[in-house]
């Protein structure tokens, strides 16, 4: 206090985040400009529109970019089809241990994820036979396992909020409970759904590592940009790093009013007082 | 080395890291004010491959005593052995600054992004790389005199070595001139003899094998797996009894091996994309453990990491065989090379020089190579000056037969010690079974490394072909989605487009509800 009184400088809020900020700006927005020049340049330095060309015109790349997106289109709705049931049981069902069921799904979490796929391997092999057979399904099961907990936590946290009042109105008012499922619980778990696809749809377009230790030979997003950079083909390996970030701004954009309404809302229901 | 070319987890953190620092620090000669600290003192900048040199530690039971009465013990890191011996020899103070690398991609891009090495150890074709590129220091005159024997790596290289560095040349230049041998191996197939015989595994041919899909493997880099391609696709020339027998044979496979004209690039590309049918992985690493595991049953394999996969599966009772297939290997080695703008760039380019070529010579002495070759499994360039037997006692340590054993083999390695095949000093006394084993991968026969050739560099525009075409071969092509699929992704598509708006629309709703009756 004294020191207030002394200088001039006083330390408000907006100063905390200069740590945050000086952060940003040398590992985020550098590297950005950096990856943006380089994607717009050739070997020699002038500005080009090549590398997008390539990018389009090669029917590998984007063959890989569709699977990639393949990938995170399954992964992500196996994910919601094993998350919701569990999260919905987990937060609606009586349960005298909830704590320890909840934990049981995110203790992999807790575990080296390298590990895990590394057992996961051995445990597949002894079904399969032989892993070869069946890299597209190998992976899937892979990132699903990877990812899992991530969808089921955002789901789950959003079904326990949700106002139960809205839920006994709707079976007061005479619906049953598959409609009162379909008509009140589920558009109001959308937030959750969204932050929850978020977390598993982005990083299994990009997560290389599971198709890499489950024997998937076929490129993703991720090991694309790596065979381009290891090739020292910067300006083309930029490229396909800004189309995938294009591509996540897109998605962003496209789902950003759930959020945005969520967070306007507050406590995830309906009823703000 | 080729063991460590594993592909980096976060490869884009690391491209993005780095392209940070390039935009905060440009191209940094910041290792000028090291210097300004202490004037006496040498700063020896070395990069070399992970996991590569003798990091000392040893346990006493480690202790290697060999039978000319030598004995090999590590206890501190070599490069730190290294400041002693150099201040006791020479009087003055270096201080060794040691780092790593993990592909020769990641060291060529680390020296474009403006580190600075004075030393690095990459292998023999990032050499001709650099070499081409003009960006390496030769060694001096000095290095090369016998007299001095202070002059290990001159006085203990094997004439092996030593011949294949100065017989082959990049723009009129002998490698021997920038490059010192460290190690070096060939490549061949790794193999389950209860599997496969052979005769199966003398060929690369072997990676196409209708019996054996999915249970063999290729290496996740495109310079090995072409080199595979072109075994298969010139087999029937690479074995024909006029060319192998032909004076300018060593010469005509050596060009046919690195041949990388659009056409054979094309037919490789084909051929890869169909053995991708027939393999069950692309590893870097992870092809040792499922070689030992029983997961795969033959695997392209560099010879070092064929003697520890085969090392592992002794433990288990587990028979594991090395062979170079009949077409023709690859011979590869890694190298000591001074970087001019390390050297240059020091405070007193001479000083710097003699301690960089002295580090080198200190690695060559035998017992570090012992050391190294203990540590690391890969075969020493070193062989040992005339009258210093380290080496070949290290190798008999390893694989000679018990004085016990009775049907013992004759396995002549003259021509790597003393360059005279039939020099009876160099004969190891083996059992029968180390003859398709650890010891024929790690010290080749002579007429063995005879069908092997070292894969040249390529040039910017062949490394472009070569490059596309092996992301061609690991890319799925969207050409080949059937049209069903196509459907069934649209209906989806359609589904989750209806779906959210049907149950935004509902979201919504509640929403309005909640904003306008709170």
């Amino acid at each position: 206090m004294q020191l207030k009184n002394k200088s001039r400088f006083r330390l408000s809020r907006a100063h905390l985040s200069l740590p945050y900020g000086l952060f940003l700006v040398c590992f985020v927005l550098a590297p950005l400009f950096v990856i943006i020049y380089y994607a717009f340049t050739n070997g020699e330095g002038k500005v080009t529109l090549e590398n997008l060309l390539g990018f389009l015109e090669n029917p590998k790349t984007t063959g890989t970019l569709l699977y990639s997106f393949g990938i995170a289109v399954v992964t992500t709705s196996v994910c919601l089809l094993l998350a919701y049931p569990i999260a919905y049981i987990l937060a609606r069902g009586k349960f005298r241990h909830k704590s320890v069921v909840l934990m049981l799904f995110i203790m992999p979490m807790w575990i080296n994820f390298t590990l895990r796929i590394t057992a996961l391997k051995e445990i597949l092999t002894i079904i399969e036979g032989n892993l070869a057979f069946h890299p597209f399904l190998n992976t899937i099961i892979g990132m699903t396992y990877d990812f899992l907990p991530f969808m089921i936590l955002p789901i789950y946290t959003t079904l326990l909020k949700l106002d139960k009042s809205l839920i006994e109105a709707s079976s007061d008012l005479g619906a049953d409970a598959l409609q009162t499922f379909l008509k009140v619980t589920l558009p109001l778990s959308v937030p959750g759904i969204i932050s929850g696809i978020f977390m598993v749809f982005l990083p299994s377009m990009t997560n290389y590592v599971v198709l890499d230790m489950l024997y998937n030979s076929t490129y993703i997003m991720g090991s694309l940009i790596g065979a381009y950079f290891a090739a020292y083909d910067w300006h083309g390996g930029s490229m396909i790093a800004l189309v995938l970030l294009m591509i996540i701004l897109v998605f962003t954009l496209f789902t950003n009013r759930y959020a945005d309404e969520d967070a306007g809302n507050g406590r995830g229901g309906v009823v703000s007082r | 080395m080729r063991k460590r070319t594993r592909r980096k987890t976060g490869m884009l953190v690391l491209a993005s890291v780095t392209a940070a620092y390039l935009a905060l620090h440009g191209m940094p000669q910041n290792n000028m004010q090291v210097f300004a600290k202490s004037e006496d003192e040498i700063v020896l900048r070395v990069c070399n491959w992970e996991e590569y040199i003798d990091t000392g530690d040893w346990d006493e039971e480690e202790r290697i005593a060999l039978d000319n009465g030598v004995e090999i013990f590590g206890e501190k890191p070599l490069y730190e052995d290294f400041e002693d011996w150099y201040f006791e020899t020479y009087g003055r103070r270096v201080r060794v600054e040691y780092s790593c690398f993990g592909t020769n991609e990641d060291l060529y891009n680390q020296l474009n992004l403006g580190d600075t090495y004075d030393l690095v150890c990459p292998s023999e074709y990032m050499i001709m790389k650099l070499m081409a590129e003009g960006r390496l220091e030769p060694y001096s005159d000095t290095f090369y005199d016998k007299n001095n024997e202070c002059n290990y790596y001159v006085n203990n290289v094997s004439p092996y070595i030593y011949n294949v560095m100065n017989t082959n040349e990049i723009n009129g230049e002998r490698w021997g001139k920038y490059a010192a041998g460290y190690m070096w191996g060939i490549t061949g197939v790794l193999y389950n003899p209860e599997q496969v015989s052979l005769e199966e595994a003398s060929s690369w041919k072997i990676f196409a094998d209708e019996r054996l899909k999915r249970q063999v493997a290729l290496k996740d880099n495109v310079r090995d797996s072409y080199f595979a391609a072109l075994g298969i696709l010139k087999a029937d020339l690479l074995t024909d009894e006029e060319f192998r027998s032909a004076p300018d044979y060593t010469k005509r496979l050596e060009d046919e091996m690195n041949d990388t004209s659009q056409e054979t690039i094309d037919e490789a590309q084909a051929l890869l994309e169909q053995l991708m049918g027939n393999i069950y992985s692309l590893e870097t690493d992870s092809g040792k453990a499922d070689m030992v595991s029983g997961k795969i049953v033959a695997d392209y394999q560099w010879s070092g990491d064929a003697v520890y996969a085969m090392d592992q599966a002794d433990e288990d009772d587990f028979e594991l065989c090395f062979s170079v297939p009949k077409e023709g290997a690859n011979l590869w080695f890694d190298g000591w090379v001074m970087l001019k703008d390390g050297i240059y760039g020091s405070a007193d380019s001479e000083k710097q020089k003699h301690a960089a070529e002295a580090f080198v010579n200190f690695i060559s002495r035998p017992e570090s190579a012992v050391r190294n070759m203990y540590y690391v499994g890969y075969t020493s360039s070193i062989a040992g000056a005339q009258g210093d037997d380290t080496i070949f006692e290290y190798i008999n340590w390893c694989y000679g037969a018990e004085d016990s054993e009775q049907d013992t083999i004759a396995y002549p390695l003259g021509y790597f010690f003393s360059g005279d095949s039939e020099d009876e000093r160099y004969v190891i006394t083996a059992s029968p079974e180390q003859v398709d084993r650890q010891l024929y991968a790690q010290y080749p026969p002579e007429e063995t490394l005879k069908r092997t050739v070292v894969m040249r560099y390529f040039n910017e525009e062949t490394s472009k072909a070569i490059n596309r075409m092996w992301i061609n071969v690991r890319c799925f092509d969207i050409r080949d989605v059937p049209a069903a699929i196509w459907l069934a992704v649209i209906a989806v598509l359609l589904l989750i487009v209806f779906l959210c708006y049907n149950t935004g629309n509902r979201y919504r709703k509640f929403a309005e509800y909640g904003r306008n009756g709170g």
